[in-house]
């Protein structure tokens, strides 16, 4: 147990079942199915998100425009459907906006060689910018009964769509960043980019790859909110982003670069929402329970140094 | 002749284990240029730390006008009138040189910009230059930079000015020109350390030169008491063969990398020579001879703007690392920390990183079993010491490193093999064991290029050796008409050597 | 010739002339553009943005970003507000004091971080950004500040007229703001101490064999910033008068934009004060233009400033790299022929 504990993990792991006792504890209706479905579904956008930005900063980069892509996607979507083009077009179409987003992205930050923190706060302006430009100050609703039943109802018994697509985007990226060539390169390139070069890497290609991922994932999310909201409107997943970016850094990936899982990455996930979750029930508000998770931040950069540093003085 | 501005009595310094600085005695007189010589490594960047106030010395102590004192910082040092200026000029770019030379002026509140620029001017004009003081230093040539830090150090009343290489990167000129500014200051009554390589400078320059090697202070004397040939004798001094035995060569006769005329617009040119399987060729010369240059236009990372390289009997041309590698030349660098490896991910991962292709089951997966097989046989192989392969190579001694950084290359199975300072900072006894290595490679058919600035490791594995200095090729020597003596006078460009 | 001239001033050359041309492009464009009205309008809005923009300037200088300044100007405009409410008696320079010692609190936590425990500012900002918004929340307790409550003083500040130019009113808030940033501008020109900022920002490791004191230096940039978030709050206050708790929100980015787009280095070391207020200007310049241009919909003034930090940072990468490989080239000829010469 106290090896378990030394490692980030650990540490996270041990915080989770703390909070989760607390909660079943201190609320009955914590541990029923619908809760718990409920709980993964209210922030689905942001946890699938997450899996993606455990790449980007790894790779030691950063995307703030995912929260503007989710909602240009959301709204290119809105925009498209009244104008008559069919749902599975739109969806299709939309996709391709977040490739296309995430490839710009990748552009200026490879190409040009401007730094990823410029260019996406640039691009999370930008692309909020032409979410307003396509649905102005209106909402859109009305979407085929369809695309509002596969955010809303259960697909497998209970389960939602979403709740389906994040547990296989997770399967599926888990083995990427861990088993493939693919994911290797993301921690050497986070880690020491030219050492990549040096070896022959062409690292350019490797993060217009992860960027375009980036953009995607995030045009996905959009479309999952809008099935799962049934309307859009301009400020779709607006400030997204800091919280995708806390829930990553929180579950121990470096912001510098070469470090985290996507373990730690989704015990964060689990521990934010269950803290959100439980603070929900405790009544505490929305905005009070994002102030504790900017603490969480901070301390998830502090505290490990305090413990490398202790276990320096040991040395 | 009166007291010395600064002294060191008995410095020694060591980072851990190893001594960087042993038993060092150097006096400094006012109104002298003190040029300092020795070999890479011979420990004159740890002296000028210890000066500067950036290391503290272990034991020994040092004074100025004759009374000890303890240097905590860069600024306690500046307070006391030592200042150092370096190959690379310390200068903010996005400042003005006015701002650049008062930037770590204390007096008033208010900058008075007219003052400070009527006293840049005076400064600039008291070394002899011509600037225009409201240039932005970005837009400053090196020489110009280094005026300005010159300038600075005057602005705080220097009495020891450390200059570290200072002319390495110059034009002839503008070399002429700072040397004439070094000997301003002293007849000012300044103390000048004059750090450089280039021994027709000391000549040029110095009042005395002392010289120093392994750390140690090996001898001072008066310009007029000593000759080039006193001073190559004192710095490369050590037995031949002392550390290393020579190896014999295992040169065949297929030539399998032809170099004609190589060159890279304004930073070598016109380099010739022939390496064949199983042969070992050595590149020695000082910091500036652009030997790495010349490694990394063989690597891809360079392009070269001249010259012709045939390899296996056919053109090459080289766009980046990727081709190098597809083509069987392996690069192994002189920075570890920077180029060489990913010092947080584990020893697993970087020996296996130009080869991961080989590594990847059908579905495009890592098959970890056979890359831990492969890290295995190459820690047995090249004696790696480390209890598993999976621990992060920071962990590692810096032999141990280096010979993961080996592993990594000799996995690719290239057939050239580029090795750069394949020595620097170990142990000598890891150093012996990647010397066999290197000739185990070449004996097995590969060919070899090492780059290196330790004479005694090139004359022991070099069975040719090429000297360069300041990006021109002087000669290739056998091994059999190399010594220290020749190789180290070529590299500082004494006449007639050849 | 152009070497001649600083690349500082040359930036606000080119600001000013961009200035010009996009409202000569707008008064083409939209009839009556060119007006007193558009004067006090974007004065109006420019001078809240313009504390904060240059209090990012000063943070950004030293290669630091502070994302919190919209949670601390929404802070402080409700602290403020709630101050006067219960207090209508406090004098206008007690209150001034309040905000301004308020903004100072929330930057030196976000110094001290930066600085001191050297977490990167991105996170620190980022959760304090979320932090401070929250501790809003929690104390404002559900409640707004309502223009009805506050002191006509205040509430008048705003809008007097100091002097008029035709249809052209320089507003006390404005002329406040103005003040505010002409003095800053100064001190960074003027004070031997402003230096230390360029330095740490322009080149760290010479910072530190000069003597100076980087994390010092960081944390005043910081408690700058939050003073000058603090002021922008008490302003914010006056002028809009009804105060939620979403006060200030996204006033973070556009302070990064209007510094960025004023030609202050995104890597640090460079800029000025003015640039930032000029770029406050042309962001406000182009947001008030497109809103009014019947070509496009006025929600098109996002995208149009996306894409104008982008294209503000882009150019300056280039520019500066082509100028850097101009020199090397340069001085490589110059290498050449003396070694020719030799």
């Amino acid at each position: 147990m106290m090896a378990r504990l030394k490692s980030w993990e650990g540490l996270l792991l041990a915080t989770l079942l703390v909070i989760f006792t607390f909660n079943a504890w201190a609320t009955p209706e914590f541990l029923t199915v619908g809760n718990q479905i409920n709980l993964f579904q209210l922030s689905i956008e942001k946890i699938i998100m997450a899996l993606v930005m455990t790449f980007v900063i790894i790779n030691a980069e950063i995307d703030l425009s995912i929260g503007s892509m989710m909602g240009l996607a959301a709204c290119a979507f809105g925009w498209m459907f009244i104008q008559g083009v069919p749902p599975g077009l739109c969806i299709v179409i939309c996709l391709a906006i977040g490739l296309l987003g995430g490839a710009l992205n990748g552009w200026l930050i490879t190409s040009i060689g401007l730094p990823s923190l410029v260019v996406t706060l640039g691009t999370l302006i930008g692309f909020r910018g032409l979410a307003r430009v396509m649905v102005e100050d209106r909402g859109i609703n009305d979407f085929p009964d369809w695309f509002d039943a596969l955010g809303q109802q259960g697909l497998l018994g209970p389960v939602p769509f979403a709740l389906i697509a994040f547990v296989v985007l997770f399967v599926v990226l888990y083995i990427v960043l861990e088993r493939s060539s693919f994911g290797r390169l993301t921690y050497v390139i986070g880690s020491n980019k030219d050492v990549a070069e040096y070896a022959g890497i062409n690292t350019g290609r490797h993060k217009m790859v992860i960027f375009m991922a980036s953009g995607l994932i995030a045009a996905f999310a959009g479309l999952l909110f809008a099935a799962r909201v049934g309307a859009v409107r301009g400020d779709v997943g607006n400030g997204f982003e800091l919280d995708v970016i806390t829930i990553v850094l929180l579950g121990g990936v470096s912001i510098f670069g070469g470090k985290g899982t996507l373990v730690g990455t989704l015990l964060a996930i689990l521990i934010v929402l269950n803290l959100r979750n439980g603070m929900g029930l405790l009544d505490i508000t929305g905005h009070l329970q994002t102030g504790v998770i900017g603490i969480l931040l901070i301390a998830s950069v502090i505290i490990p140094r305090i413990r490398l540093g202790r276990r320096a003085e040991a040395a | 002749m009166t007291q010395p501005t600064l002294a060191l009595r008995s410095v020694s310094k060591s980072f851990g284990m190893t001594a960087a600085l042993d038993d060092m005695t150097l006096e400094l007189f006012p109104g002298e240029v003190h040029a300092i010589v020795g070999e890479n490594g011979a420990g004159k960047s740890t002296m000028i730390k210890i000066m500067t106030g950036v290391h503290q010395p272990t034991s020994g102590r040092i004074e100025i006008d004759g009374a000890p004192v303890v240097m905590s910082g860069t600024k306690a040092a500046r307070l006391r009138g030592v200042a150092a200026i370096y190959q690379e000029p310390m200068v903010f770019p996005d400042l003005d040189v006015t701002e650049n030379i008062f930037i770590s002026a204390t007096d008033g509140l208010v900058l008075h910009r007219a003052a400070m620029r009527r006293d840049a001017l005076a400064l600039i004009a008291r070394i002899g230059m011509t600037l225009d003081v409201d240039r932005v230093a970005s837009g400053l040539s090196l020489a110009e930079q280094q005026a300005v830090e010159i300038a600075r150090a005057l602005s705080q009343d220097v009495r020891v000015l450390i200059m570290d290489e200072p002319t390495a990167s110059l034009s002839a000129h503008e070399a002429a020109e700072l040397r004439r500014i070094a000997r301003t200051l002293a007849d000012g009554g300044v103390a000048v350390v004059y750090i450089s390589h280039r021994l027709e400078e000391v000549f040029q320059i110095a009042d005395r030169v002392s010289v120093i090697r392994d750390g140690k202070h090996i001898s001072t004397r008066a310009i007029a008491d000593t000759n080039p040939q006193l001073l190559i004798a004192d710095m490369v001094g050590r037995e031949v063969g002392n550390y290393f035995t020579k190896m014999p060569s295992t040169a065949q006769d297929d030539v399998l990398l032809r170099v004609q005329g190589l060159g890279v617009a304004g930073v070598f040119d016109d380099v010739s020579f022939d390496l064949r399987r199983g042969e070992v060729l050595a590149m020695a010369g000082l910091i500036g001879a652009r030997r790495t240059d010349v490694a990394l236009t063989l690597f891809g990372i360079l392009r070269a703007t001249s010259g012709q390289v045939s390899y296996k009997g056919r053109p090459l041309t080289l766009r980046s690392p990727a081709d190098a590698i597809a083509a069987g030349i392996a690069y192994v660098s002189e920075d570890r920390r920077k180029l060489g490896l990913a010092m947080a991910l584990p020893i697993r991962w970087n020996i296996s990183l130009a080869t991961l292709k080989r590594y990847l089951s059908r579905l495009g997966l890592i098959d970890v079993g056979a890359e831990t097989d492969m890290a295995l046989s190459f820690r047995k192989r090249l004696n790696i010491r480390t209890p598993d392969v999976e621990m992060t190579v920071g962990m590692l001694s810096g032999g141990n490193q280096q010979k993961v950084m080996l592993a990594k290359w000799l996995n690719m199975q290239p057939d050239l093999l580029i090795v750069d300072e394949p020595t620097r900072g170990i142990d000598v006894g890891s150093k012996a064991e990647v010397h066999d290595l290197i000739r185990a490679f070449a004996a097995a058919g590969g060919a070899v290029l090492v780059v290196s600035s330790d004479l005694p490791e090139v004359l022991a594995m070099g069975d040719r050796i090429l000297v360069m200095r300041e990006g021109q090729q002087m000669a290739i020597l056998d091994s059999g008409e190399a010594s220290q003596e020749r190789i180290m006078a070529l590299a500082t460009g004494q006449r007639g050597a050849a | 010739m152009l070497q001649k001239i600083a690349p500082q001033t040359l930036r606000i050359i080119a600001l000013l002339a961009v200035l010009v041309l996009i409202t000569l492009f707008f008064t083409t464009q939209i009839e009556g553009f060119l007006s007193g009205r558009l004067f006090n309008r974007i004065s109006s809005s420019v001078a809240i943005m313009a504390l904060v923009a240059t209090g990012q300037t000063l943070v950004i200088l030293t290669r630091n970003i502070d994302l919190s300044v919209g949670s601390v100007v929404g802070f402080v405009a409700f602290a403020a507000g709630s101050m006067i409410t219960n207090h209508p008696d406090l004098s206008p320079a007690v209150l001034l004091a309040y905000s301004a010692a308020l903004g100072a609190g929330f930057g030196l936590i976000n110094g001290l971080l930066v600085a001191y425990a050297r977490v990167p500012s991105i996170i620190v900002t980022l959760a304090t950004m979320a932090l401070f918004r929250s501790t809003l929340v929690e104390f404002s307790d559900g409640k707004s500040i309502t223009t009805d409550n506050l002191p006509a003083w205040l509430t008048d500040f705003p809008n007097m007229v100091v002097f008029a130019l035709g249809q052209m009113e320089f507003r006390a808030g404005f002329c406040a703001s103005v003040l505010v940033v002409i003095v800053a501008h100064l001190a960074m020109t003027k004070l031997r101490a402003a230096r230390q900022l360029y330095a740490v920002g322009s080149n760290p490791e010479a910072a530190d064999l000069a003597g100076i004191d980087a994390a010092r230096v960081v944390l005043v940039a910081f408690v700058l910033s939050g003073v000058m978030a603090g002021l922008a709050g008490f302003m914010f206050l006056a002028r809009f008068g009804n105060i939620t708790v979403v006060a200030g929100m996204g006033f973070e980015l556009k302070s990064v934009a209007s510094a960025v787009v004023g030609g202050v280095n995104i890597f640090g070391g460079s800029g000025s004060v003015i640039g930032a207020f000029l770029g406050a200007i042309l962001v406000d310049l182009l947001e008030t233009g497109l809103v009014r241009w019947a070509v496009v919909s006025e929600f098109w003034r996002e995208a149009v400033l996306g894409t104008l930090i982008l294209a503000a940072v882009a150019t300056d990468t280039i520019i500066s790299r082509r100028l850097t490989k101009a020199r090397a080239e340069r001085a490589q000829k110059e290498a050449l022929a003396s070694r020719v010469a030799k």
